[in-house]
């Protein structure tokens, strides 16, 4: 940092010790080189505040931001967008319950009582005429159920496709 | 009177999930983040691909925001890193100051202002001129100090580097700007004699 240019830049931007501020400021007093570099330069500077422009990016700049921030997240899985808490409070429940459960039952198991029969409980299955049901409105109803269902995955990979490309 | 939002308030609005106040934010910092990618890359096809993903970035990392900066310092950084990545990748040399051969051409050719018109070869336009055909460093820290109201600490932290660092370079690009002004009226002055 010795030139006159660099001291002079300093003193205009004000990155100078007071003592180096107050050396320039006489030195821009008395010295004609000075005070006239110093005049350009103040110029310059004044110059480069005033007229430097800043460019006007395209009209849609921030809808297309906003629109590949919104692709950005329908892309996330699931999973990541699932608040973590509620996933916890799932697991605590189901915890809490089987816990439960298993207390009740071991306390209201009759430790004392000796040769306890394990048979398991008889179920009766109920007899049903599946050939009455299978007629042709049912078969019509799970056909059309069918086809909608495979439209709505159809569109499903479409619009995942788009998202996509777009992203 | 309406309150204008600060920075801050619309980063803590858009981190609640309204990305109305995100949108905001682009259109506060759009014309500076393009104008300093525009440094960078030297076309506006690059440089808007820049400061598009240089938002997206912001938006994702935004909670790692502390505000122990601005946000334009923090955003400046991320347009830096970013640009760099991309200048990487289209295999542009840009880390040598001193190779100023890839320049040399576009300031000899003086066919993109032979069709303006008179009037609009003011200062102002040669200036701007000036300023495109300077490296891409010394081009953003012109840019960033005049126009980023960022001090030489803000510009050192965006850009990466030591304070000290910025101070010079920024006396350099002032030369260097004032050099290619000074021809670039010169070359003005014989055309109209």
């Amino acid at each position: 940092m010795n030139s006159m240019d660099e001291k002079l830049w300093n003193y205009i931007d004000g990155t100078c010790t007071p003592q180096e501020h107050e050396a320039i400021n006489r030195l821009i007093e008395q010295d004609e080189v000075y005070r006239h570099k110093y005049n350009e330069l103040l110029a310059l500077n004044a110059e480069f505040s005033n007229n430097i422009e800043l460019d006007e990016p395209p009209m849609a700049f921030t809808f297309n931001v906003m629109e590949q921030i919104r692709a950005e997240q329908a892309l996330k899985p699931l999973k990541a967008t699932i608040d973590q808490r509620v996933i916890k409070g799932i697991a605590a429940f189901f915890i809490l319950t089987i816990s439960a459960i298993m207390l009740y039952v071991l306390f209201s198991v009759n430790w004392s009582a000796g040769g306890i029969d394990w048979k398991m409980p008889e179920f009766k299955i109920p007899q049903i005429q599946i050939s009455g049901l299978l007629n042709s409105g049912v078969m019509k109803a799970f056909l059309f159920f069918d086809a909608i269902l495979c439209l709505y995955l159809f569109d499903y990979f479409l619009r995942r496709k788009r998202t996509a490309k777009t992203a | 009177m309406q309150h204008k939002p600060t920075d801050i308030e619309l980063i803590q609005q858009s981190l609640a999930g309204d990305q109305a106040a995100y949108a905001e934010l682009i259109r506060r910092h759009q014309r500076f983040v393009f104008t300093l990618a525009l440094r960078f890359a030297k076309n506006r096809e690059d440089a808007e691909e820049i400061a598009q993903d240089c938002f997206v970035k912001a938006y994702r990392n935004l909670q790692s925001f502390q505000g122990q900066s601005k946000f334009s310092t923090w955003l400046y950084s991320i347009v830096y890193t970013t640009a760099m990545t991309h200048l990487r990748k289209k295999r542009i040399a840009t880390d040598s100051i001193d190779d100023e051969d890839t320049f040399i051409q576009i300031e000899q050719k003086p066919s993109g202002y032979d069709s303006n018109n008179a009037e609009n070869r003011s200062r102002s336009f040669y200036l701007n001129m000036a300023i495109e055909q300077l490296l891409p460093d010394d081009a953003a820290v012109i840019t960033l100090f005049y126009k980023g109201e960022q001090s030489l600490e803000e510009i050192a932290l965006a850009l990466n580097m030591e304070a000290n660092a910025v101070k010079v370079k920024l006396f350099r690009a002032r030369q260097r700007l004032k050099e290619k002004l000074e021809r670039l009226l010169k070359h003005e002055a014989k055309e109209l004699i």
